[in-house]
């Protein structure tokens, strides 16, 4: 089995695994980081975004093998303990989530797209989120959501 | 799906069927498959490894020659298990001679798919299809020329 | 009684754990010892088990047990409503078998499970089970399925009819309106098999603790006690108190959680037998093949009018499909949640609706947001806005014509309809009003003038609609064959320090129950919200309750915790009327406070909650504590309506179709917290354009979901939908406390016929007169309507 050595929320791992378990199974189930979610089979609904090395990936279409090296973010890691990041304060004042399964997903995702364009048009964050469905919201506040952290961000900076 | 098709290849029909009735031949033009045993008269164990759009697998089954015409026509009754899905084909393949050195070979059947084949394939599926006859008369041509070499 | 928070956008208490990912779903959870279970499924739709081998599987590396329907194909999961035929007969009811022992009847049908020691090796040994099928030709259509020599999903069921049913006005006086009518405007439609799609894969944890000799199991359900009751009294004939099942944090449902599902009861039965925990989840594939489906009716409808315009009569037939076995609310879906609906907002004088219940070899049906009103919407919206075209009127102007006048059920009475309802209270004109404001509809018709000679062509399509909801009075279901009440309970436990325990019988999994139900505790109270807990998903702690489900949660189950409130300040009133030396009836509680009518003399709740728990000075005869438990049963459904408009521009050259505008106007009663109530409105409206533009489950003629992944069957996404342009009206519902409606699947049944009927009034106005376009409108099916026939 091969062993694999990596920093997960500034935290580094080293654990054997399984040549084919997947990166997110290894999160979940091997670190007990379960607010990284599965909601599919096929790479297509973005529930179980992560960042790998600063950049948003599907964490269900990666080998943990393949993540040996890297430097990972989960939704658990976004923010220190007790503070929120504004994308985790925009989904709450903007009532961005309903049952909360796809919202790390879409966070996570969204933290990409802003750190690439931080002042998205309406239009930019709807492709933006091309490969992240959620059930519950319309996708109407999730929108709102996040041009309320660009915009707190914009304040900040 | 239906699976329908024709082609001439450069040779007698008596050469192509002699090159369609011998599983060696059939295992290397066919594409993915990897081995075929003869069983008994007519029937085949076929082993094949595929990969069809987003799912690839690997294929267990039969393959069945029913009523055999020599040089003329056969029935290739085929059915494949896979972890990924099955799948049953039901093809009339019929050789006419063109000339002496010239043979159409043309086949009509249907194929039918089960389990995650048909849920996740089936979009992609004819254009697999198409892909894998084409290459199985590539081959068949690549075959012939390999003989004639020798 | 103060008035902070109810009817403000609290921000949700819930969110924080969603948002720092510590939600706890079950497949989060992890318990010592645990097991992972696979289950097996028939790749066909109709094949017949020659003999299953699994004795290579049960050999392999970490298998610790394999289950074959020989060990459990004599328990099966029960059907929740009995509805009979046309001529009284008992509807047929055969057997769902939690593993199939002799023919499987749908892709997806279970067949086997394994339980290993990971879920790889499960899957692995699953893998190496031989199972030998003779398969069987399958039919999936339910119109097709009641003809002659169709093949039979279960032998004993001739023509595949479960039962037929009627609901209305006597067929021939039905006939006799529609022979008189001065035009009928007829159509035929598919409204077609929907995948629910809950986020959250279904997941189970079955933990068998012998020690207690107690189960607990863990379910992705929207009503853990209903499948308590059901698992325990109608499967595996567990004593129900020795049963604790866990609803935790639940990733979206929308019908699809409702149903007591066959794995529930096999993680239950293997983890007893192993003597450890076995948890199942299942794959997105599993969920399309397995978590109950919605729609799927074939119909005939017509519509006639006189020569003014008004309805005179409403006639129709459908096939609804029930897949192949009945899931727990399948049979009451097409009917009473259906046919009672037909009336509309309309004074539809005579109305029939002949329905026939069918059996096929496909995933079983059940509810899906909206639940058969979708369904009645969707045919009568399409009907009036046809006729419109076709009589060469204005389709708002008709629907005008044809409302029910406005009465709101205090000092007018209810309306009775001719299909069994009687509507609660109403405005019906003036949310249409409000909807052809926001839209500026004069101006838009100018707009669509102009672009109906560029390439890019502009529809708007009305809809306007009602549902049933609160569900739902439990004499009433029960006369009409429902093997349950409809119910709620709602315990309010005031701490000795004044803190609140709510416990609901309803189930949050995404509506915000956590944030609404204390807003009203909160007002009620006079106290802080923080000081208030809602309690919901275990039966253990939440004394009964029947879930979230019918737009329900706070009509019914809000209006149970309003009664233990009353219970509380009642009792409240005589401890500090005691204390304070006077009558309870001098006892006036507001803000927080019980204070003696006309004086500054008061007690705070705090002081009177200490005293009910310490009662050194107290009444006689009056018992300790602070802590009541009520159930509720409405006296009547409830009935939200609204308008809903979409205006659609159509690229000619691709048929490619884009909502531009969706406006919505609903009544849906008083609102506790307007911000979740347009949350729930969104997301109904993506769901219901998902359906008119989308979504669609499609089998081959084997029997085979040829779109069961999330690559081929269309969610909507972010791009697809336009931001939504609400508002609301307020029409209280007259027979509840809080004067509620429900909000949680109006955005479902109204948008639909809203999107299709925009894309005929655009291909009308390029000349296309079409009177339909078969749902999901792809590009392509769009195009295709435009081409020269």
């Amino acid at each position: 089995m091969p062993k694999i050595s990596l920093t997960v929320n500034g935290k580094t791992h080293t654990h054997e695994v399984e040549g084919r378990l997947l990166l997110v199974h290894y999160l979940r189930d091997t670190l007990g980081l379960t607010g990284t979610h599965v909601g599919c089979d096929t790479s297509s609904c973005g529930a179980c975004t992560i960042h790998l090395d600063g950049k948003a990936i599907k964490s269900c279409s990666l080998l943990a093998a393949q993540a040996d090296g890297s430097s990972i973010t989960t939704i658990e890691g976004l923010a220190p303990d007790g503070e929120l990041h504004p994308l985790q304060e925009g989904f709450k004042e903007e009532h961005g989530l309903q049952c909360g399964f796809c919202t790390p997903g879409m966070i996570m995702c969204a933290a990409d797209l802003l750190s690439h364009n931080p002042d998205p048009s309406e239009q930019e964050i709807r492709e933006g989120l091309e490969g992240n469905i959620c059930r519950c919201t319309g996708y109407h506040n999730i929108v709102r959501a996040i041009q309320y952290a660009a915009q707190k961000s914009a304040v900040a900076v | 799906m239906e699976l329908n098709g024709s082609y001439i290849l450069p040779a007698s029909t008596q050469k192509i069927w002699e090159m369609l009735m011998n599983p060696d031949t059939l295992a290397k033009v066919t594409p993915g498959i990897s081995r075929l045993e003869l069983e008994s008269e007519n029937v085949y164990k076929a082993i094949a490894e595929v990969k069809i759009g987003p799912v690839s697998g690997k294929f267990e089954g039969k393959a069945e020659v029913l009523h055999p015409v020599a040089a003329e026509s056969f029935t290739l009754n085929v059915h494949q298990n896979s972890k990924i899905g099955n799948v049953s084909a039901h093809i009339k393949m019929h050789l006419k001679a063109v000339s002496e050195h010239e043979t159409e070979l043309s086949f009509a059947g249907k194929a039918h798919m089960s389990g995650l084949l048909a849920r996740t394939g089936n979009r992609v599926m004819s254009g697999v299809a198409n892909t894998l006859t084409k290459q199985f008369f590539q081959n068949f041509e690549d075959e012939l020329a390999a003989k004639a070499e020798v | 009684m103060s008035n902070k928070f109810i009817g403000k956008s609290v921000k949700r208490v819930e969110d924080k754990r969603f948002i720092t990912g510590k939600g706890r779903y079950t497949d989060d959870i992890v318990l010592p010892g645990m097991t992972y279970a696979y289950i097996l499924r028939s790749p066909y739709a109709h094949a017949r088990i020659r003999s299953i081998d699994y004795s290579a599987a049960e050999a392999m590396q970490g298998v610790v047990t394999i289950m074959t329907g020989e060990e459990v194909g004599h328990y099966g999961v029960p059907c929740g409503w009995q509805v009979n035929f046309k001529n009284g007969d008992i509807m047929k009811e055969p057997p769902h078998p939690l593993l199939v022992k002799d023919k499987v009847r749908h892709v997806g049908d279970a067949v086997a499970m394994v339980v290993a020691e990971t879920r790889e090796l499960a899957q692995d040994a699953a893998e190496a089970i031989i199972i030998d099928y003779e398969v069987l030709s399958a039919i999936t259509d339910a119109s097709k399925a009641v003809l002659p020599g169709a093949p039979l999903v279960h032998d004993d069921v001739p023509n595949n009819i479960c039962f037929d049913w009627e609901i209305g006005n006597p067929k021939a006086e039905v006939d006799e309106a529609m022979a008189s009518a001065h035009h009928v405007t007829s159509l035929d439609f598919v409204n077609q098999r929907l995948s629910p799609n809950a986020m959250e894969p279904r997941s189970y944890i079955g933990q068998y603790d012998n020690v207690y000799d107690k189960y607990t199991l863990y379910t992705s359900t929207q009503n853990p006690h209903l499948i308590r009751l059901l698992m325990c009294a109608f499967v595996l004939g567990l004593p129900e108190h020795k049963v604790r099942v866990v609803g935790p944090d639940v990733g979206g449902g929308f019908g699809s959680k409702i149903y007591h599902y066959t794995e529930e009861a096999l993680v239950t039965l293997a983890s007893k037998k192993i003597g450890r925990p076995v948890k199942w989840t299942e794959t997105r594939s599993e969920a399309f093949q397995t978590d109950a489906h919605g729609r799927d009716h074939v119909t005939h409808a017509e519509m006639g009018f006189d020569a003014q315009g008004n309805i005179v009569g409403l006639r129709i037939k459908t096939f609804a499909n029930l897949g192949a076995y009945l899931s727990t609310f399948g049979t009451a879906v097409p009917t009473y949640l259906h046919g009672t609906l037909l009336q509309g907002l309309y004074t539809t004088p005579k109305i029939h609706l002949d329905m026939t219940c069918v059996f096929t070899h496909t995933t079983a049906v059940d509810a899906y947001r909206g639940a058969g009103r979708p369904e009645a919407t969707f045919l009568l919206e399409r009907l009036v806005d046809l006729a419109a075209l076709e009589m060469g009127v204005d389709p708002a102007e008709l629907r005008l014509k044809n409302f029910i006048p406005a009465f709101d059920g205090v000092t007018q009475p209810g309306y009775q309809t001719n299909v069994a309802l009687q509507y609660d209270s109403g405005n019906y004109h003036s949310v249409l009003e409000r909807g052809l404001e926001m839209l500026g509809y004069e101006n838009f018709r100018k707009e669509q003038a102009e672009a109906a000679k560029t390439n890019k062509i502009l529809g708007v399509g009305f809809s306007t609609y009602i549902e049933a909801c609160g569900i739902a009075p439990s004499a009433v279901v029960g006369s009409l064959g429902a093997r349950a009440g409809l119910y709620e309970v709602g315990q309010v436990r005031v701490q000795p320090t004044g803190k609140i325990s709510v416990f609901t019988g309803a189930h949050s999994h995404g509506q915000g129950h956590e944030t609404t139900f204390a807003q009203v505790v909160a007002d009620r109270l006079g106290i802080p919200m923080e000081d208030v807990d809602i309690i919901h998903g275990d039966s253990d702690t939440v004394a009964f309750g029947m879930g979230t489900y019918g737009s329900r949660s706070l009509a019914v189950g809000g209006s149970a915790i309003v009664k233990s409130l009353d219970k509380i300040i009642e009792k409240g009133a005589k401890i500090a009327a005691h204390k304070l030396e006077c009558s309870a009836d001098d006892i006036e509680f507001k803000d927080g406070k019980f204070t003696v009518k006309g004086t500054d003399k008061s007690l705070s709740f705090g002081d009177i909650a200490l005293t009910a728990y310490v009662p050194h000075v107290y009444p006689a005869n009056l018992e300790p504590g602070l802590d009541f438990s009520s159930f509720y049963d409405p006296t009547n459904f409830t009935y939200p309506f609204g308008c809903h408009i979409a205006v659609v521009e159509i690229d000619k050259e691709t048929g490619f179709t884009r909502v531009k505008r969706f406006i919505a106007v609903d009544d849906v009663g008083n609102v506790i917290n307007p911000m979740i109530v347009d949350g729930q409105i969104h997301g109904g409206l993506a769901q219901g354009i998902g359906q008119a533009l989308f979504e669609g489950v499609e089998f081959d003629e084997n029997g085979q979901i040829t779109n069961g992944s999330y690559m081929d069957y269309t969610m909507p996404r972010a791009d697809d939908l336009p931001m939504f342009e609400l508002d609301r009206q307020v029409t209280p519902c007259p027979h509840n406390p809080l004067g509620v409606k429900g909000a949680g699947e109006a955005g479902c049944i109204g948008s639909t016929p809203a999107v299709v009927n925009a894309v005929i009034d655009a291909l009308w106005s390029a000349g296309h007169k079409v009177k339909d376009v078969r749902m999901p409108m792809t590009p392509e099916r769009v195009w295709k309507a435009m081409q020269p026939a």
